[in-house]
């Protein structure tokens, strides 16, 4: 609450600081809204220098059709969502048991290896780089979507586990020690007991990471190269190669693949600003 | 369907992997290797306590080990060779860099990303969840601000290149200079400035997330605190300034400490935007540009960002270490 609420001043400054923020919105969306015209615009728009005004025509089928019929704009696509949703899948798995083993049980080195967890998030992966496409290569799988998805599971393991850890110390510990009492096997706690509860934090790190491996570029420059394994992220560079110069085509294209993480975001909301807030603060 | 039948197949052997080795791991810990039937069952019960964390720590861990611990190392080993890996040349591949200019700028654009970017994200964000707070429809504005931040670094360059475009028929600036009657300019050609041009989409992606976390920072603030200074007679702007903004103090730097470390990882946007020319290369993009050239110099790079982070990662864990205790 800033001094007053909007709603108790005066009139005038209500309507000013109303038509304000739609104002700064619309000029923050700008760009995306500059890049929607462009890509429901028909080619003659650009030729006859119609390039700020309404569309002359409402081209969006045949813009995007071409988009995807025309393109590697489809392989990408596949490829992307082949890479991270099994990352994410793994990476939330093996970070759920880590989280578990370091929130719950008390033993020598848990500290440590917690603390290792928090700097592996902090390195940046500029020094991964060299070792990681040797040993890409060495393991064969230089170019493959399993090279790139083994490697953002390793990667985003450190700071899923962080989430994970911090979750789980936050629940209510004699839940756990209840069930140790009755004599229930520590699987069964960490199934039927703990997992459930953590259904929030599964959920916010899935959105999150799942738009993470999505938005990835460098790794998918670093260890792919061709339509057959590249995700959209660097298969778009190639995509307006293709379609230097023509506006429109090039803007559907950018709009398709921004298209999945920002539906994801939208449908997810609740979700991705938990997992955003808990990461953050804790 | 076949890719897709695939990538399904997968998945279930992943997911069936990993509740596998879950399940099998402890059973075997439990059944076979510390059976509590013996006559020692109390000590192998303990026994079991002490190995279990590991079971559940060791797939996480090994995965750790293997991409991070193992490639920092290597690294650095790689940086002390020449090109072609050869031939030893110890610190020679970090005195040759120092020397050159192309990476003295690089440090001095990164230091002016490092301080800008971050405190432009938090300032704005800070602004922008003040302004929504308490707003009918300002849930929906957050959203719009906050949208940017599910694109990606490449896709928002793109994005961005149709505003700096130098043609004023495509470019937003000089579509407003035509209008003007100016004549039309490459904003990414303008030395020095160029590097704010670039800073300014970073900042328009992150200031969604500065917002978020800053948002649900002032909703924790107490309200009595507030009332109190009402009616003391403060100004809005002590309010703020006084009240408000020392109370969330604590999250301001955990969110200028993150964007910061963000800041220093992202090579994406000048890498798509100018490739690193005019005077705009960055560490990380500098670094690009030697990646499939000379894998020394590339790692000697890598190991100076690694160390321009490593103070803020120190700091980072004493913090955690602090909330334990």
């Amino acid at each position: 609450m800033f001094p007053t609420p909007i709603e108790k001043r005066p009139r005038s400054a209500q309507l000013s600081y109303q038509a304000f923020l739609p104002l700064a919105l619309i000029l923050w969306l700008l760009p995306l809204i500059a890049v929607a015209n462009f890509s429901i615009k028909p080619e003659a728009d650009f030729v006859n220098g119609n390039y700020w005004g309404m569309p002359s025509s409402f081209e969006m089928f045949s813009n995007y059709g071409r988009v995807f019929f025309e393109s590697n704009m489809p392989r990408y696509l596949l490829n992307s969502l082949f890479i991270t949703v099994p990352t994410v899948i793994g990476a939330v798995a093996l970070s759920a048991m880590a989280g578990f083993a370091l929130g719950v049980y008390r033993f020598k080195g848990n500290l440590f290896i917690f603390f290792m967890f928090i700097a592996g998030n902090f390195v940046p992966f500029q020094i991964l780089m060299v070792p990681v496409r040797d040993l890409t290569i060495d393991l064969n799988l230089y170019d493959t979507k399993t090279g790139l998805i083994l490697f953002h599971i390793a990667f985003q393991t450190g700071f899923c586990t962080l989430f994970m850890r911090n979750f789980i110390r936050a629940l209510p510990f004699p839940l756990i020690e209840a069930a140790r009492v009755e004599g229930v096997a520590e699987w069964r706690i960490f199934w039927y007991v703990v997992l459930p509860l953590m259904k929030p934090a599964l959920a916010a790190l899935a959105v999150l990471i799942f738009t993470f491996i999505w938005n990835d570029y460098f790794w998918a420059v670093v260890l792919t190269q061709g339509p057959g394994a590249q995700p959209v992220t660097a298969g778009i560079t190639e995509f307006n190669s293709q379609f230097r110069a023509a506006y429109h085509l090039m803007s559907a294209g950018s709009i398709v693949a921004a298209l999945p993480p920002v539906a994801m975001f939208f449908l997810m909301q609740k979700h991705f600003i938990a997992g955003l807030t808990l990461g953050a603060v804790k | 369907m076949s890719p897709i039948l695939q990538g399904l197949i997968t998945i279930i052997i992943g997911v069936g992997g990993c509740v596998g080795y879950f399940f099998a791991s402890n059973w075997v810990l439990d059944k076979v290797i510390f059976p509590p039937r013996t006559d020692d069952h109390g000590r192998n019960i303990n026994r079991a306590t002490m190995v279990r964390p590991w079971l559940f720590l060791f797939p996480a861990m090994f995965a750790l080990g293997l991409y991070l611990v193992y490639p920092v190392v290597g690294s650095f080993w790689r940086s002390l060779f020449n090109r072609s890996g050869e031939e030893f040349i110890g610190l020679g591949n970090y005195t040759t860099m120092f020397a050159e200019e192309g990476f003295r700028t690089a440090v001095f654009n990164n230091i002016l990303w490092a301080i800008f970017v971050p405190a432009a994200a938090t300032f704005l964000g800070l602004l922008v969840a003040q302004l929504t707070d308490k707003l009918k429809w300002g849930n929906i504005a957050k959203s719009l601000i906050f949208m940017p931040m599910a694109i990606s670094f490449v896709g928002a360059s793109l994005i961005w290149k149709f505003v700096y475009a130098n043609d004023p028929d495509i470019g937003i600036i000089n579509a407003v200079r035509d209008v003007l009657g100016a004549d039309p300019i490459d904003p990414l050609q303008i030395p020095f400035w160029n590097n704010f041009f670039l800073m300014v989409i970073l900042v328009w992606i992150q200031t969604g997330f500065a917002m978020v976390i800053l948002s649900a920072a002032l909703r924790g603030i107490p309200e009595e605190t507030i009332e109190a200074a009402i009616i003391d007679g403060a100004n809005p702007f002590q309010i703020f300034f006084k009240i408000k903004v020392p109370q969330i103090m604590g999250t301001i730097v955990v969110v200028w400490t993150t964007i910061t470390i963000l800041v220093l990882k992202v090579f994406d946007i000048v890498y798509a935007m100018t490739g690193g020319n005019f005077d705009t290369e960055i560490l990380p993009s500098y670094m690009m540009d030697y990646m499939f050239r000379d894998d020394g110099r590339a790692t000697a790079v890598a190991f100076v960002i690694m160390i321009i982070v490593l103070p803020v990662m120190v700091w980072n864990i004493r913090q955690a270490r602090k909330e334990m205790n």
